[in-house]
């Protein structure tokens, strides 16, 4: 009798655990599912109330809107641009320098590391405008370079690419040097084969964090051409370039494919690896 | 005999020699690695912030000479701080104004995320199907960028829009203009924060929690424990490195929220500065009114303030969990 009262209770907790857990999934998702059915929708339709969930007539007039604006395609290309240096440089002068701090030895190593990752703590906004400063006397204001210098290796990436070469066995690369391998050819040679895995969170999490950056892009690009995406929507929405808010939400939705689909189709490698930052941290 | 000795000598030094030239390559080598890195890292952060204390004693406009002017940066940041304090309105203490509003925002965001990301977990955390998908779900905000997040909730957040349709609900006849409603807007950059964030933490307490050994558990559940009571007595305890992390992270990144603000309440903070924070604040100083010594003292002030926030939660918290 008790047993079959347990059970009872058990399937009862089970059940309010996926309504809650199912109810927050929507909370979470439904900026998503909401922005996608209206972009397809009229201005029109998308703000009537109560809200309607079934784009009539159905339209890509939002999406032709936003590719109408001869800038939308340049912000694309802007992004790409400096997410694409962004991994570049983190993937090459990350690894090198995570290397350098795992395995090789040199006077005032540790002290260098530690003062490095000391960084981590300062806020962007006490650092921002003396790097303004600088890349203005360098004359890479309102330049994707120009703006690329001050993330091009992060610390983040050193401190994880140091971490992945510290859980290598430090056989390999003493069968390297016995073999007469010098410290950069054991690099090239076994460091950076070995190092892939991290190599490649490394370039997911930089991908991510340049695509959605908007701080530095905001400051650091002046002329809305050079803009990147973040940039020029949030300029697009006060300018009111649009007097409808749909091309706005299709231009967004545009605009976050990229993370959503490199997120999706990543997801179990990128949570275990937050994850596992978050728990060294 | 002395023969063999001076051959000897001879090898040695020759071994050391070789050896000290491995030592030396291997320092060159690592200098090579490592020299863009840190030259970069030492510019952009170290020289940086030495010259954003220095900028903060002097009166500038990025283009005429600079004007040492000791202390009266700072003594502009308190003024403001005291008209605030006095009731003066938003546009002679936007400072004030920006470190009230974070305060508060803070004060919601902070345990609001912690909370719902702890108890969210703590619900993941049994024998269900399909985790994959709700940790999915629960943390495809956090890989999105905060300004399309923005757009969006700008949208959802009108007075005929979605949120109130759901709000109505559950509360007729409630439908606030929370965009260009003073007394809303602050809370609206808050939901949206705590939507955003709070999925991506649930993700970081759900694998401390798979970590919390089992039998742990069923000793609470031999005593009779039931699932709130061993989540309140087995599960918060265990979790405390955890949260400290995830309190930690969150303080920081709320009292220098920019990114909300600036889309949602506007470069100007919205109607009354409602929407206005000290990120915004020094943002403005430094490239809208062009006081780069005034921006970087209260950048400075901003730094001190996570700082303290951060060390006194870490201090407290380690003090309680050692009772």
């Amino acid at each position: 009798m008790r047993v079959k009262h347990h059970k009872l209770l058990k399937s009862v907790w089970l059940l309010i655990t996926y309504i809650i857990l199912t109810l927050f999934a929507l909370v979470y998702l439904m900026p998503f599912i909401r922005s996608f059915i209206a972009s397809f929708m009229t201005w029109a339709q998308a703000s009537s109330y109560p809200p309607e969930w079934l784009p009539s007539p159905f339209t890509l007039e939002n999406y032709l809107k936003v590719l109408r604006l001869d800038l939308f395609p340049r912000w694309v290309f802007n992004t790409a641009l400096y997410a694409g240096i962004i991994v570049a440089g983190n993937v090459f002068f990350a690894t090198m320098a995570g290397y350098a701090f795992a395995r090789l030895r040199f006077p005032g190593r540790d002290a260098l590391f530690s003062a490095l990752l000391a960084l981590l703590m300062v806020p962007a906004f006490v650092t921002l405008v003396p790097s303004y400063i600088i890349v203005y006397k360098l004359g890479l204001i309102d330049n994707i370079l120009g703006l690329s210098l001050l993330s091009l290796v992060h610390v983040s990436s050193i401190f994880l690419m140091r971490q992945y070469f510290l859980s290598l066995p430090q056989d390999v690369f003493d069968a390297a040097r016995v073999d007469g391998c010098g410290p950069i050819k054991t690099f090239f040679y076994i460091g950076l084969p070995l190092a892939k895995p991290a190599l490649g969170a490394v370039a997911v999490y930089q991908f991510l964090g340049a695509w959605n950056a908007f701080l530095g892009p905001l400051v650091f690009l002046r002329s809305p051409e050079n803009f990147t995406l973040p940039v020029g929507l949030s300029f697009a929405f006060q300018r009111a370039m649009w007097t409808e808010y749909t091309p706005i939400i299709a231009g967004s939705l545009i605009a976050a494919a990229p993370t959503i689909i490199l997120f999706i189709v990543l997801n179990k490698y990128l949570i275990r690896g937050i994850v596992i930052t978050a728990g060294k941290g | 005999m002395k023969l063999t000795n001076f051959s000897l000598t001879l090898i040695k030094s020759k071994i050391s020699k070789s050896f000290e030239k491995t030592r030396q390559r291997e320092v060159l080598a690592a200098l090579t690695l490592i020299g863009v890195a840190v030259a970069l890292n030492m510019t952009f952060g170290y020289f940086a912030a030495l010259f954003a204390l220095y900028l903060s004693f002097f009166k500038w406009d990025y283009i005429g000479p600079m004007e040492f002017v000791g202390l009266r940066n700072f003594e502009i940041l308190f003024r403001e701080l005291v008209r605030g304090l006095h009731g003066a309105p938003f546009f002679l203490a936007p400072f004030y104004t920006g470190l009230r509003n974070i305060l508060l925002y803070t004060a919601i965001v902070v345990p609001a995320q912690t909370i719902l990301a702890m108890v969210l977990a703590a619900f993941a955390n049994q024998k269900i199907r399909g985790v994959q998908f709700y940790k999915v779900s629960y943390f495809l905000p956090a890989v999105t960028c905060p300004v399309i997040v923005s757009l969006i909730f700008i949208w959802l957040f009108m007075k005929n829009g979605l949120i109130n349709y759901f709000i109505q609900m559950v509360i007729p006849g409630f439908a606030p203009d929370w965009i260009n409603d003073r007394n809303y807007l602050l809370y609206a950059i808050s939901i949206v924060a705590i939507w955003g964030t709070s999925g991506h933490f649930m993700v970081s307490f759900l694998a401390a929690m798979q970590s919390i050994p089992r039998d742990i558990y069923e000793a609470a559940m031999l005593d009779g424990a039931g699932p709130i009571r061993r989540f309140i007595y087995v599960t918060v305890p265990m979790l405390k490195p955890m949260i400290v992390y995830v309190v930690v992270m969150g303080l920081i990144g709320a009292l220098q929220m920019f990114d909300l603000a600036y889309v949602m309440a506007g470069p100007s903070g919205g109607p009354g500065g409602a929407g206005y924070t000290m990120a915004l604040d020094i943002y403005r100083e430094a490239f809208l009114k062009l006081r780069p010594g005034v921006a970087a003292a209260k950048s400075l002030f901003l730094f001190t303030l996570i700082f303290i926030v951060t060390y006194v939660f870490q201090k407290r918290f380690r003090v309680i969990a050692a009772r």
